[in-house]
This record gives structure tokens, sequence and C-alpha cells, in this order.
């Protein structure tokens, strides 16, 4: 766990910054790709070296309903 | 005929609804039948699976167990007759229905509610909320069918559903003739802005003599039309058919052949074979519509195209209460078969309440959408649902069954009733249940 948390740094305003290369994470057009199927959302990247910021809501809210369409859970 | 006894269950007497003994049986035709003897009204069978028997024991693919509903109450007389739901029900609710009035624009000869013309008045606002209240304290929420009588008789349809909302309910279909939708304008922009999440469409065939038999009018212009403005105000449309054996079991091709045409308006068909329940003025036939029996006429009447190894039955009810396949209706104009849901999951009423609500809702709120939003938006409106329901009768009502009902009707004095023994009726027309 310690190990992932290290990927970004939230600041007291809830501003997020890439721990690896040291500049904020900008919105920007991210792919998510899963079973063939390709999902343009716009999240919080590093503008450097590409990390992207998937919130905790969204990965339990729509990926995990994405996630259930393509599996037929 | 001789008969070779497999299993034991009860059931009721048909002429005086009293609690009998009953035995499964296969005759010598392959078939399994139901056999239950009164002692003062006689031998009694009914079909129950006209299909081979070993098909029948592999249907059931529902574990059982682990799905009991939340709150309970004390049974005294046992099964059918305290329902409400007692503690010896083994399921929990997945869908209940909300009878809001008796009055109803047709006067179908076919029934379960015996509408038409009304006997109480209609609940108020106030008795609706306090059912609803009732619900969500018996382990709510719980999908919602408004019904009746027919509910669009009701002009104060957005304030029921917007009370259901306020209590925590999610999803709301309309079980409707769609009489006053086809005729007022309007009308399904205005149950959509509600918060309807879909039109439950009787929708019997594409013959109007198919609704002079069933409904004692010729309704397809109607039914149409209704369809069209559904589809308008963007509320999804679920084709509601009741099946009857020489009246309309050869129009399920037709019928699903229709509802692919006009998806994703059309989200899917849900059968049901007709029960000799309520007002029923067909005769029973011979061979009544069985579950394998609608699955070889889907097969042989869409040419193939939708299979019998396509199909499950419940796994939070009795397997033998219900059928479903989900489809992807490809871009290339195919339709694929989606997994089975079989085993493991939606065993539980809560799961088949969001499946159901997922399948056939409306979805979208408005607001912008990323490419999540747009694929399940999409995904949605792909899907294809073929489902159906086989409801029990007097004649062939296996208490065993009942017990794992997860519809209810909502009783304001007993709480939620299985749906099965809500409309129970002995063959002279008496009600276990209702007034």
């Amino acid at each position: 766990m310690d190990e992932q948390k290290s990927y970004y740094v939230i600041d007291p305003e809830g501003k997020l910054t890439c721990h690896k290369c040291g500049v904020p994470l900008v919105k920007a057009n991210a792919v998510f790709g899963y079973l063939d199927n390709a999902f343009p959302v716009e999240l919080p990247v590093c503008p450097k070296c590409g990390f992207v910021y998937v919130p905790e809501d969204l990965a339990l809210g729509k990926v995990l309903s994405v996630e259930k369409v393509l599996e037929d859970k | 005929m001789s008969w070779r006894v497999f299993a034991e269950t009860e059931s009721v007497c048909p002429v005086c609804l009293r609690v009998i003994a009953a035995e499964k049986a296969v005759g010598e035709d392959g078939y399994v039948y139901m056999r239950k003897r009164c002692p003062e009204h006689g031998e009694f069978s009914a079909l129950l699976w006209e299909g081979d028997f070993v098909d029948y024991l592999l249907w059931n693919t529902a574990p059982g167990g682990g799905n009991e509903p939340a709150v309970t109450s004390a049974a005294e007389k046992g099964c059918p007759y305290d329902c409400g739901l007692c503690e010896r029900h083994e399921s929990a609710g997945c869908c209940v229905l909300l009878e809001l009035t008796e009055r109803c624009s047709l006067g179908c000869p076919v029934c379960f509610a015996s509408a038409g013309e009304a006997r109480r008045p209609d609940p108020t606002l106030g008795e609706i909320a306090a059912l609803y209240d009732m619900l969500m304290a018996r382990g709510g929420p719980f999908n919602i069918q408004l019904s009746g009588g027919e509910p669009t008789m009701r002009d104060d349809l957005p304030e029921i559903v917007r009370l259901g909302r306020e209590r925590g309910f999610g999803f709301f279909q309309l079980n409707t003739n769609g009489l006053r939708l086809a005729d007022e304008p309007g009308c399904a922009e205005t149950l959509r802005a509600a918060g309807v999440s879909c039109a439950f469409l009787q929708f019997d065939g594409l013959r109007d003599s198919t609704y002079m038999a069933l409904r004692g009018r010729a309704l397809l212009e109607t039914k149409l039309r209704a369809i069209d403005r559904c589809a308008a105000a963007g509320l999804p449309v679920v084709l509601v058919p009741t099946l009857a054996p020489g009246v309309n079991a050869d129009e399920i091709g037709e019928i699903l052949r229709f509802a692919l045409a006009h998806a994703p308006a059309v989200r899917g068909v849900h059968f049901q074979p007709i029960s000799y329940f309520g007002r029923c003025a067909l005769p029973a036939p011979e061979r009544r519509l069985t579950i394998p029996r609608v699955l070889r006429e889907i097969e042989a009447q869409t040419g193939g195209l939708m299979r019998r190894e396509h199909f499950a039955g419940g796994g939070a009810e009795s397997s033998y209460c219900s059928f479903h396949a989900s489809y992807r209706r490809e871009s290339d104009g195919t339709l694929r078969a989606l997994p089975r849901r079989t085993g493991g999951c939606c065993c539980k009423s809560s799961e088949a309440r969001d499946f159901v609500a997922g399948r056939w809702g409306a979805c979208g709120d408005g607001e912008p959408e990323d490419g999540f939003d747009a694929f399940l938006r999409e995904a949605n409106e792909r899907v294809f649902t073929v489902s159906g329901m086989v409801f029990q009768d007097a004649d062939n009502l296996d208490l065993e069954r009942l017990r794992r009902c997860y519809i209810n009707e909502a009783d304001p004095e007993r709480g939620p009733v299985p749906f099965c023994a809500y409309n129970l009726t002995a063959r002279d027309g008496r009600a276990l249940y209702r007034g």
C-alpha cells in the first residue's frame, strides 16, 4: 500500500503532484482499455511521465460497472 | 398412465384451497407432472414441465439459502395462509407491486387482478406513502411495479413516484395497458420526467384477433402508438405478452422480431404464460405452456436466432418460476448471446433487483458523459433481454416454489405477500387474499 501511495502526493488543498517527477498533475484525456474496449475519460495526468490518477470513486463506481457489463456479472 | 414419482411437496386443492400433499412424477410421455389428491374433491394433475426429466433436474441452478427476507412475521397457520412474509419464507423481495387503483380502461377477459369496476376507492397518497414506509421497514428498497387496475387511470402518478424516490426507491416500472400513453400526447414525457424507469407494456402480439381474445378489443394500433410515444419520450419499453395456448403461442417469434426491430426503445420482452387465476375466461387447456415448451417455441419461431441453451432459470427465486437470456445487438446487426447468469451470481434478490433495473431502466441523468458513461449507456441500449415468469395457480401451486417467491404485492395490513399467494383463486373464483 505504501508503495502505491508514493505515486502521487495530495497537498492540503487537494492538489495532486506526481511523486516521481515532482510536477503537478493536469487534467488530460486518458484512455482505459479493457477486453478490447477503449474508454476515453478526462483525468489528472502527469505531463512528464504520463502517470494517471484514478480516483477511488471512479474505480469503484463506473469502472466497476463497466467491468460487470463486459464480464456479464 | 403409469407414473414415476421422484419428489414430494405440498400444494392446495384447486376446489377448496386446503393444503394437501402433492407428488412430482414423470408420466408415460416423459413429461413432469404434479399429482395430488384432496380427500373431499378427488385427484388432480397438472403439467409442470413439457420436456425431458433430466433437463428438468438440470434447470435447477438456484443454490437456495442465504437470501432470506430481512424482516418476517410469525407463521401460525402456515404456507400459504400466513403470507406477509412469514418466517418460513426463503427469499427476500425483488419487485413489489403497488396496486394503485382497481379502475381500468379495459375489461379484459383475462386479468389476474380481476380489475375493472372499482370495489374500493383508490388508495390516497398518504396510504401509498405508508406502503412505501412499510416496505422500507421490511427490507426495502425494492423495485416497484406501479400496478392496478390500470395505474395510468390516476393523474397523480408523478407524485406517487416522487413519494417513493424520496424514500429511497430507485426503480419504477409502470405495468400498463398503454392506452393513455398512446392517446394522450405528453403522457410518456411527463412520466419519464417524473422518474418512471420503464413502461412494462401489455403487448400480446401483432394480430388484432389476439387482442380480441385476451383484451376484448382490437388494440394493435394503440399499442404501436404507445411504443412510438415512449420511444420519443426516452421512456424504455418492455413488451409483456400474456401467452395463451391456442391464442398467441404462435406469435412468439413475431413478437421477438418486432421487439428487436424497435430496440433500444424496446429493451426486451417478458413473456407471461397464462395462469388460471383471477378473472380468466379461457378454459385451462390439456397442455399449459411450461418453460421448456416456451423455449422450444422461441427457438423454432426465431429460426434458431435465440436458442434454448441461451436461457437459464431464476437464481434468487425458484429456478422453475422464470427464464431469461440476454443478448447484445452488435453493430453489424447480429445478435450475440451473453453468458448465462447461473450459479454463483444473481442469487440474491438484491442482485436480481439491480440486474433488472440495469437492463430495463432508463439511464443517463442529463449530466455530461465521459467514456465510461457513454459505454454504459450504449451497452445498456445494446442489451436485449428475453425473459418470462411462470406464475402458479391452484392447479400447479408448489409451496416449495411459493416460499422462494420474490415478487410481492404490498398489502397494507399483511405486508409484502407473494404474488402467487395473493392472486390465488379456487375454481369457483374465491380468492385467498383478495377481498
